[in-house]
């Protein structure tokens, strides 16, 4: 660098601080549209690296106050992590690997590498079912000695006392607000394969959890809770740090360990064993890609938002750069003079940002715990993130002023020293670039369309690629719009003309503020598309099992049928539940397994079903089987002659998969049963046999898949029995609610669905309140910010109105023409931009696997909100806080 | 004696067409060092026009202005300026003082932007303050002084760095008569000291401080009379 670029660039950081002091009002608002997303996003990386809890911070909780917690996996040997919680392997776990295979009861293997003089409690977690007021409710137990030295951090004593004996438990609020407190008695319920088992037990104490919230827990001596079924052993261990060799030499016998040391000052990654370091993800490079892309697109949003106020401060300084340029400035220390005021704001926004943004986040931080069961770590700020952010902000700020550099070095000095102002005459080049780029962006996006998988990929990397291209497209069209809309404007009121016009006139402050408006209503609508597109996509794929509002129960091969009816009794009518008969295909002898044969053919069955069976028997077909009268007729005929009913609907089969085509011919029933084993079950054949057969359709899937005469179950030698019952609805989600807690409390399995039709993901509704709200809230101060620069700009005008006889309102009704031209012309321009990223992501998001089928739904109705009415909106808004009195001062220029 | 400034047969034309406007008309005109030149003439005349094409700030439509044996014509944007910071200083009439900056640091911009030291660069701009009077007054802002005390500082800013060429537009037209002439004389005892000015101005009485007076109306020289009738000025139109 010169000394003259040196000496330059001295001049230009003095000018812009010494500016930035005189014209405090516009710097304040430079700095908070500069700050604004460098204070959020500060806020939100501190809650966020709060809440992640690392290794090191989880020690206390993991392990209280050993030194290591160490646990058995029954392998030969195991390869793990620093941290076994992030990554392990384990290694001959079968019956013929030679190794010890240590299970829970060899803690002394354990002592024998790491020394037998060490104090060790063994620690258990598991869950369990608990009696509450209303039913039975899950609870994660903890069994250890809580009194003992290693365990004091695990819990936090809140009252009473850890429990002494067996007998006595602590719990949690959580669980004493659903029952049993201090003094009263915490009954578990086990189901065994012996059957159900109950244990009372002595509530002591509460105690939370250091590591959950919400969640109901209790925690009690080992055994407290009956034997635990988990074959391996967890212990605590104290008596000094437990070394990364050590923890080397007990994976070597299968075990893993969690150790203070090494989790709180980890020894460098070469120690670890090389298998270990391939557990780690590798990095998805398209996520990485579309994050990179969306940062652009919020560095570019903000530079939009910023670039009018530099604008404005660029032409305030025009006087002072004409000077400069008398006293021997070239048009390189204009450009200088200007970016350095990118530079001042931007650096003290960056830090100031960063600041504010801690505090918000020491206020967020407490608040956002209310909403993570998971306890936060300590307050963390993280420096080198937060580098970043600042430096985005630093970098957002240095580009805003970009574009007014390079317009202020191309002033006419002559001109402005002569006191005339003017804008350069409008680019010819800009707008074909801009065409060519939007054209480009359609091109990229449908050609990302076409490329991307369902769920993502590279494709979509271009098409998020497009939307950028798209956006810059249109930012270098604004500027011919905005002329147009001018040049339009000689039929329209006079604070519409005069809005539009002086908009066109001075383009550089105009500009930007419309391409902020642009490019938030464009991210609206491409992210509004794509979320109700998804939704569609899911709406279509939804397969109704039942009616509307009806219901069934799903009955287990040894469920209390009487005790399911009593349940169904309190909640609904007699008349509502009938039972269905079926073929229990889940019984202790095995899996019964059916294949349907017509010729050579076996045919394809939907195997959906909410019953206990999809095979269920009737004389009739039931009236709970939706059928047009001559289906129904014709299969009551089937039936009767001893067949079986095949039910369909096109919905029953997958994509790809049509339904089975019957000749009405006989159809070959084979039933096989699999042995029970879990590992190397084998298939008998049961029974075969022929029968004539009916396939009727459905209007929605049916409950069952095939419906037997009982004359053809009598046949194959099957038994049947109650596999669940039909209930009649209407269902409410209140009898929903009791019914499901009444019938978790029963000791046999039950289960009810009740159809409630396609549920739309609350999240999306969220998604499109948010993205409607974030599009008002950056479109407001998008329009605000430029409307304002744009009245402090036009005071000579105004105080020239008041001197012919404007009313006073008449600056108010300027300053809604104004903002209505800003959002107007950007939200015009943005929606269809909006569009082709919008149209290309729907594609790979909603492609079916199987038939490449896809899904668009356009939300209409946002895009109305957000393209008409926020900006009539805004102008409104803007109306009512612009001041009304008229300037009264005299035109000096 | 040598000419720092030779303008010949300088034509400026603004706008085109219909619309265009000449400024100036073949003006031919020298000032040479030790010497102060006031131009006159009425409103529209031409007199800023020539001061800017002087000063390099704008280029003329035809002919050759020079400054110390170099053709501003030939220059580009950065020469032209190396030029303003090292040959040619300004006066305005409305004393443009950067408002962001101190008395010192305005007139140590020149220098600093030609690299100099911000510390040498200030110690130099104290020194000319000193000789214009106001020494004192270095590290005050543009608005905290008098209009007379801001044009001292923008006759400092003009010769700082020994420039050669000083182009004066109105220095006293917004000052009061007293201010006005201590503001001239400092000029007239720059150009004794060896530069060239050019003064811009309506005023006879402050044209008898140059030793040349020329006459601009419509974008010609019209008339040019020596410093010795300079108490029977009046335009020539009148005479």
């Amino acid at each position: 660098m010169s000394a003259s670029t040196r000496g330059g660039w001295r001049v230009a950081l003095r000018l812009a601080r010494r500016e930035a002091l005189r014209r405090k009002g516009q710097t304040v608002l430079m700095l908070v549209l500069i700050c604004l997303p460098v204070v959020a996003v500060t806020a939100a990386a501190i809650v966020w690296r709060t809440q992640d809890v690392s290794s090191a911070e989880s020690v206390d909780r993991r392990m209280g106050s050993a030194d290591a917690l160490v646990e058995t996996t029954g392998a030969d040997r195991v390869v793990q992590g620093f941290d076994p919680y992030d990554s392990f392997g384990t290694f001959g776990e079968d019956d013929l690997s030679p190794g010890p295979n240590l299970g829970r009861g060899d803690v002394e293997a354990v002592l024998d590498v790491l020394g037998h003089d060490r104090p060790v409690i063994p620690l258990d977690r598991d869950s369990r079912l608990f009696e509450t007021d209303r039913g039975v409710g899950d609870m994660e137990v903890v069994t250890t000695d809580l009194a003992h030295p290693l365990a004091d951090g695990l819990l936090e004593r809140v009252e009473g006392k850890y429990p002494p004996g067996p007998g006595e438990v602590v719990v949690n609020q959580a669980l004493a607000s659903r029952g049993p407190g201090i003094g009263d008695t915490l009954t578990v319920i086990r189901k065994t394969a012996d059957g159900e088992k109950t244990l009372d037990l002595e509530v002591v104490g509460i105690a939370e959890s250091t590591e959950n919230r919400g969640y109901e827990l209790a925690a009690g001596l080992p055994g407290a809770f009956g034997e635990t079924e988990n074959p391996t052993g967890r212990w605590l261990v104290g008596g000094g740090p437990v070394s990364w060799d050590d923890v080397r030499a007990l994976n070597a016998i299968g075990v893993l360990v969690a150790s203070r040391q090494v989790l709180t000052d980890p020894p460098p990654e070469s120690a670890l064993d090389p298998v270990a370091g391939g557990f780690d993800e590798p990095v998805d490079q398209v996520v990485v890609s579309v994050l990179a892309l969306v940062g652009v697109m919020v560095l570019l949003e903000v530079v939009l938002l910023a670039g009018p106020a530099f604008a404005v401060r660029a032409k305030a300084q025009a006087h002072t750069l004409a000077l400069v340029a008398a006293a021997g400035g070239t048009p390189g220390q204009a450009r200088r003079t200007v970016l350095a005021s990118g530079v001042v704001i931007g650096g003290l926004g960056g830090v100031l940002g960063v600041g504010i943004g801690i505090g918000i986040g020491a206020v967020a931080v407490p608040v956002a715990q209310l909403f993570d069961t998971t306890r936060f770590g300590p307050f963390d700020v993280p420096w080198p993130l937060l580098l970043l952010v600042a430096g985005f902000g630093f970098l957002s700020a240095v580009l805003a002023a970009v574009v007014p550099a390079f317009s202020a070095s191309r002033q006419d000095v002559v001109a402005v020293l002569a006191g005339r102002r003017g804008e350069r005459r409008l680019s010819v080049r800009s707008p074909f670039l801009g065409l060519a780029l939007l054209g480009a962006g359609v091109a990229g996006a449908a050609v990302g369309a076409g490329t991307s998988g369902r769920g993502g990929g590279a494709g979509s990397v271009l098409i998020a690629g497009s939307a950028l291209v798209s956006v810059v497209g249109m930012i270098l069209v604004v500027p011919v719009v905005i002329a147009l809309v001018a040049r339009s404007a000689a039929r329209l009121p006079l604070a519409l003309r005069f809005a539009a016009r002086d908009a066109s006139r001075h383009r550089t402050r105009t500009v930007p503020a419309v391409a902020a408006v642009g490019a938030t209503v464009a991210g609206v609508v491409a992210l509004g598309i794509a979320v109700s597109s998804q939704e569609a996509a899911n709406a279509d794929a939804y397969v109704p099992m039942l009616p509307d509002g009806y219901g069934s129960v799903a009955l287990s091969a040894d469920a209390d049928r009487s005790a399911v009816v009593d349940v169904l009794g309190r909640s609904l009518r007699d008349d509502q539940v009938v039972d269905v008969r079926g073929v229990q295909t889940s019984t202790d002898q095995g899996e019964l397994e059916f294949e349907f044969r017509q010729g050579g053919d076996v045919l394809m069955l939907s195997h959906w079903g909410t019953l206990g069976s999809s095979y269920v028997v009737g004389a009739k077909v039931p009236d709970y089987v939706d059928l047009s009268a001559d289906a129904r007729a014709e299969a009551d005929a089937v039936l009767d002659a001893g067949g079986l009913v095949l039910m369909r609907s096109e919905r029953s089969y997958p994509e790809g998969y049509p339904a089975p085509e019957l000749d009405g011919g006989p159809v070959t029933v084979d039933v096989r049963r699999w042995s029970p084993e879990e590992e190397a079950s084998t298939a008998t054949d049961v029974a075969s046999a022929a029968a004539p057969s009916a396939v009727v359709e459905v209007s929605r899937s049916s409950p069952a898949v095939v419906l037997f005469s009982p004359r053809l179950l009598e046949r194959l030698g099957l038994e049947t029995s109650t596999v669940g019952m039909f209930i009649y609805g209407p269902v409410s989600e209140e009898a929903e609610k009791d019914l499901q807690e009444a019938l978790a409390a029963l000791p046999t399995a039950a289960y009810l669905y009740v159809e409630r039709g396609y549920q739309p993901d609350a999240a999306v509704r969220i998604v499109q309140v948010v993205l409607a709200a974030l599009g008002g809230i950056l479109m407001l101060g998008g329009t605000l910010t430029a409307t304002f620069l744009a009245l402090s700009d036009a005071r000579p005008d105004l105080a020239t109105m008041a001197a012919v006889g404007a009313r006073p309102r008449t600056r108010r009704t300027v300053a809604a023409a104004y903002a209505l031209v800003v959002g107007g012309v950007g939200a015009v321009l943005g929606a269809p931009v909006g569009f082709i990223p919008g149209l290309a992501i729907s594609q790979p998001l909603t492609r079916s696997w199987e038939t490449g089928a896809t899904a668009v739904d356009v939300p209409w109705l946002l895009i109305l909100t957000v393209v008409a009415g926020l900006p009539l909106l805004t102008a409104a808004a803007v109306g009512a806080c612009a001041r009304g009195r008229l300037p009264l001062t005299a035109r000096i220029d | 004696m040598s000419a720092v400034l030779e303008l010949t047969d300088v034509t400026r034309v603004h706008g085109e067409g219909p619309a265009a406007v000449q400024a100036l008309r073949a003006v031919s005109f020298r000032a040479h060092a030790g010497e102060l030149v006031a131009v006159m003439g009425p409103s529209g005349s031409g007199k800023s026009t020539l001061l800017t094409l002087a000063g390099g700030l704008d280029r003329p439509t035809d002919g050759r202005v020079v400054v110390e044996g170099v053709e501003l014509g030939a220059l580009g944007n950065d020469e032209r300026a190396r030029m303003r910071r090292t040959s040619i200083g300004y006066v305005f009439q409305g004393f443009n003082l950067i408002p962001a900056l101190t008395a010192a640091e305005n007139v140590a911009l020149s220098r600093e932007l030609d690299g100099v030291a911000a510390r040498t660069a200030r110690a130099e701009a104290r020194r000319v303050l000193e000789e214009v009077g106001i020494g004192d007054l270095a590290d005050r802002f543009p608005d905290d002084m008098s209009g007379g005390q801001q044009q001292r500082v923008a006759i400092a800013r003009a010769v700082v760095g020994e420039r050669r060429l000083i182009l004066a537009d109105e220095p006293t037209g917004a000052l009061d008569t007293e201010t006005g002439e201590e503001i001239l004389r400092l000029l007239r005892a720059r150009c004794d000291a060896g530069a060239a000015g050019v003064l811009v101005t309506h005023e006879a009485r402050h044209a008898a401080w140059a030793d040349r007076v020329v006459f601009l109306r419509d974008g010609r020289v019209v008339d040019e009379t020596g410093a010795e009738s300079v108490d029977l000025l009046t335009e020539p139109a009148a005479r």
